[in-house]
């Protein structure tokens, strides 16, 4: 990313809110963006612009009865099986769900079959919006007002690294850690957090397959000059000081 | 009524306090939008109702006008209308408004959509002009009799606010909103110099900004 000239982090609100930053430069903005309460309330009101914009274009009005299904599917979201209607505006809905299983039921499938991977499609589907709405909080989390990221870095090849978010006000610390080898069996990853120059332990973690690991709630020691976090090898259980060389380390300075 | 500069200031704030207390159905006409998201995140499948009276026809338009067909413009507002039910008790009233929420993920799951649509065309302008089903251009008008009527004052000013924009700043910010291109992507498409880019989007909306702020869907915290 190049830019030709120097801007303020504050020009690119309206760009932001209207989606309009490539994925590196929004994180950038969102960095700046979480310590400036003015800038967060430019961003919301150039969101309540951009929400302004749709009614410019023209007047399509959706079918009537997407209220009904919205509320559906809202339902149906919650978990909570919908009855055979009794309400006025469901008889659609149930007329039109039944007729479905009656045309599957002609074409020869079984319906057990059908609600089964009914079923199992919903059960999917729940697991994948649950993971989603994980993430999402993650990055709430992340994206709050004052939450500060620090790196923690290494040598190697190829090069892993954990970003570690510390939520001062809360005391709080999400670590993401990216390109991080596998660890030898009863072994896992511990963070160690640097107080008064003396290593406090903290979590243990084991990367997934695929070298990510992630690790919210994580309580941060309070008292004292934190002045570092650090990542070493120990036993699957942690262990009170760090009996292996570090892997990784960064500072947290306040900026 | 003379027309003098300070009875039109009392006539548009009194249009927009009428926009802000737009009707929708009982039982909660009164409440605010955050409250029905704070009903929505406490369970009440009331609330929203409440928001779909509201913003229903806000997100179709939205949608429509980035998906360009019905039948999927309305799987984009289940969509949307289904994610915030989900968010709600994530929503923080601090970092922007309820019909900002809602548009944004509305806007989302509707480039998803069009993402998803790997072996369809784009939409552009010219299939616009020949398909009749295709989404309009900002400030282009389809009057359509069964719209309702809670927006008409808002449209206006909107219509208004964007034919005051200059074309190339429309083009912009029609091209980052509606088909999620990045500032970047826009000045490679039209071959514009990038920066040229930043300012036609940063003038627009800070233009958009100061027409539109009596028009908001609710007021600020």
């Amino acid at each position: 990313m190049s830019h030709p000239e120097p801007e303020s982090p504050r020009d690119l609100a309206a760009a932001y809110a209207l989606g309009a930053l490539a994925p590196e430069d929004a994180r950038r903005f969102e960095a700046f963006l979480a310590g400036s309460p003015e800038t967060q309330r430019e961003v919301a009101e150039y969101r309540d612009v951009a929400a302004l914009l749709a009614l410019g274009g023209g007047e399509a009005a959706p079918s009537d009865d997407l209220r009904q299904r919205v509320l559906a599917r809202v339902a149906e979201t919650k978990g909570v099986p919908r009855r055979p209607p009794r309400a006025r505006g469901r008889a659609a809905l149930w007329v039109a769900l039944a007729a479905s299983l009656t045309a599957v039921l002609g074409l020869g499938l079984n319906l057990r079959s059908a609600q089964g991977e009914l079923r199992d499609l919903r059960e999917l589907l729940a697991d994948t919006q649950g993971r989603l709405a994980a993430r999402e909080a993650t990055l709430n989390a992340i994206f709050e007002p004052g939450v500060q990221m620090y790196q923690l870095t290494a040598t190697g090849d190829p090069e892993p690294g954990i970003q570690l978010f510390y939520d001062r006000q809360r005391e709080r610390a999400i670590i993401h850690g990216f390109r991080l080898r596998e660890v030898p069996e009863g072994r896992a990853y511990q963070l160690w957090f640097i107080r008064d120059g003396k290593p406090v332990p903290s979590v243990t973690f084991k990367p997934e397959a695929d070298g990510h690991a992630r690790v919210e709630q994580i309580p941060v020691p309070t008292g004292g000059d934190l002045s570092a976090a650090a990542v070493t090898i120990e036993p699957e259980s942690g262990s009170t000081q760090p009996t292996m060389p570090i892997k990784l380390v960064g500072p947290l300075k306040r900026s | 009524m003379t027309a003098v500069p300070a009875a039109a200031a009392c006539e548009r704030l009194a249009v927009a306090y009428r926009l802000w207390a737009m009707p929708s159905s009982p039982p909660h006409s009164s409440l605010a939008d955050r409250d029905l998201v704070a009903g929505a995140a406490g369970g009440d499948e009331r609330a929203m109702a409440g928001l779909y009276d509201r913003y229903g026809q806000v997100l179709y338009a939205v949608a429509y006008r980035i998906v360009g067909e019905r039948a999927d413009a309305e799987e984009v507002v289940l969509e949307a209308f289904a994610q915030a039910w989900r968010d709600a008790p994530r929503f923080e009233a601090a970092r922007g408004s309820v019909a900002g929420w809602l548009t944004m993920i509305a806007r989302s799951r509707a480039l998803d959509l069009v993402r998803a649509r790997s072996r369809r065309d784009r939409i552009t302008t010219a299939a616009a002009s020949a398909r009749p089903d295709a989404p309009l251009a900002m400030g282009e008008v389809r009057p359509d009799p069964s719209a309702g009527m809670d927006h008409s004052e808002r449209r206006r000013e909107v219509r208004q606010a964007l034919e005051a924009l200059s074309a190339p700043q429309r083009q912009a910010i029609e091209l980052a909103y509606y088909e999620g291109l990045s500032q970047s992507e826009i000045a490679e498409r039209l071959q514009e110099p990038l920066g040229t880019i930043k300012t036609r989007i940063r003038l627009g909306m800070q233009k958009l900004r100061d027409a539109l702020r009596p028009f908001y869907f609710e007021p600020g915290p």
